[in-house]
């Protein structure tokens, strides 16, 4: 954060009244900060996708940020909130592969960027666990995961779907996890 | 789309915005339960019975109860409305709150005089009517307190919806706590609590679709 979290506040309030130059700072700070937090809780290919959805949710509802409170947890609950979101989406599209350019190469800083993700993905049964990790993070087809771990092919969608739903589940529980 | 593409284009979409208020929208919900309470009693409906109904127990703890229930209840939902605020909390009170009421009105049942059968006493055509004219005053309300809930930016659509459910109902049953001639707490307790449930089940079933964002 360039400027501390009272000068996002200060930001917000300006852009509150219409003003653009401190509107565009503002959002060109978020984009980064944005880009850290879901780095560290989604899937590589999914990350562009909710820094952009959280950023034109937080245009749409800046009305609800009272500049006499901190920015901070305003920013983490709507950022969690389209955090919840991304997962539940990338349960209903269970089946739904990859983009090509983040496919098996590279499957490490895959991994590993998406740490807090990786983490709760222990709190899930095993299968459920591994499923996700496969086809979501790693990238392999769902018939090559299917391949790999013995279960059948709509048995990986299922527990993509049923793990993803859990995930989201537990995450709108927990005030934050970092 | 790139990022900077966006931030461009919402920079160019940036007008100013009047703030949420909680304090601006209770004012403006207050109103519209005088209006409605003016609307309904002006249609006739005042139970012909209020005067000797105000001295007992029964009707005062009625009217309490479904006030306080539906003040706290509306609270809850206009704090939820907030990103950074659960309602869950805030429900967990309004539920001890409801427990607390529904025990003051068995005390008070329990000190009624006569025995008499509890099929009897639930007078089943007038409940039913009872039950359709409180459901239809909770509907000013729970439209009221979904559109704000629209326009704010609730991160616990569940949590908000049964908040909002919770205040409407209870509003709608103080309301019509100004027609309704019984006051067996019994009664109350069965046909007022299925309005309630059926207002907070429609609630929690429309509500979080309709106010995504």
């Amino acid at each position: 954060m360039s400027g501390g979290e009272n000068e996002w506040g200060r930001l917000m309030a300006a852009a509150q009244e219409g003003q653009a130059a401190p509107y565009r700072r503002l959002l060109d700070e978020l984009r980064q900060w944005l880009t850290r937090f879901y780095a560290r809780r989604l899937p590589p290919a999914f990350v562009d996708d909710a820094v952009q959805d959280t950023l034109i949710a937080i245009h749409e509802k800046r009305h609800t940020y009272d500049p006499e409170r901190p920015f901070k947890p305003w920013l983490v609950a709507v950022a969690r909130y389209k955090w919840i979101d991304r997962l539940r989406a990338m349960g209903r599209s269970a089946t739904e592969e990859l983009p090509e350019e983040i496919a098996v190469d590279d499957h490490e800083s895959a991994v590993t960027s998406s740490i807090v993700l990786t983490e709760l993905l222990g709190e899930l049964k095993p299968a459920q666990a591994e499923a996700i990790r496969l086809v979501k993070i790693e990238g392999y087809s769902v018939e090559e995961a299917s391949a790999r771990t013995g279960q059948s092919g709509s048995l990986i969608k299922v527990n993509i779907h049923r793990g993803l739903a859990r995930l989201a589940a537990m995450v709108q529980k927990q005030a934050d996890v970092e | 789309m790139s990022n900077e593409s966006l931030i461009d284009t919402l920079v160019g979409e940036l007008r100013p915005v009047k703030r949420q208020k909680p304090l601006r929208h209770a004012i403006w919900l207050l109103g519209l339960a005088v209006v409605e309470l003016a609307a309904f009693l002006a249609l006739g409906t005042m139970r012909p019975d209020i005067g000797s109904a105000l001295g007992t127990a029964a009707f005062w703890w009625k009217l309490g109860s479904l006030g306080i229930l539906a003040i706290a209840g509306t609270l809850v939902a206009l704090q939820s409305f907030d990103p950074s605020r659960s309602p869950r909390q805030g429900l967990r009170r309004w539920t001890a709150l409801a427990v607390i009421a529904l025990l003051v009105g068995w005390i008070i049942d329990i000190g009624s005089a006569g025995v008499q059968a509890l099929v009897a006493r639930l007078s089943w055509q007038m409940g039913l009517e009872c039950l359709v004219t409180m459901t239809a005053l909770s509907i000013p309300p729970l439209v009221a307190l979904g559109i704000l809930m629209r326009s704010g930016a609730s991160t616990d659509g569940s949590g908000s919806a049964l908040a909002v459910g919770a205040g409407s109902a209870t509003w709608g049953a103080f309301v019509f706590a100004f027609h309704c001639p019984s006051d067996d707490p019994f009664y109350i307790v069965v046909w007022y609590s299925l309005s309630c449930a059926i207002v907070v089940g429609l609630a929690r079933l429309v509500l979080p679709r309709v106010a995504r964002w």
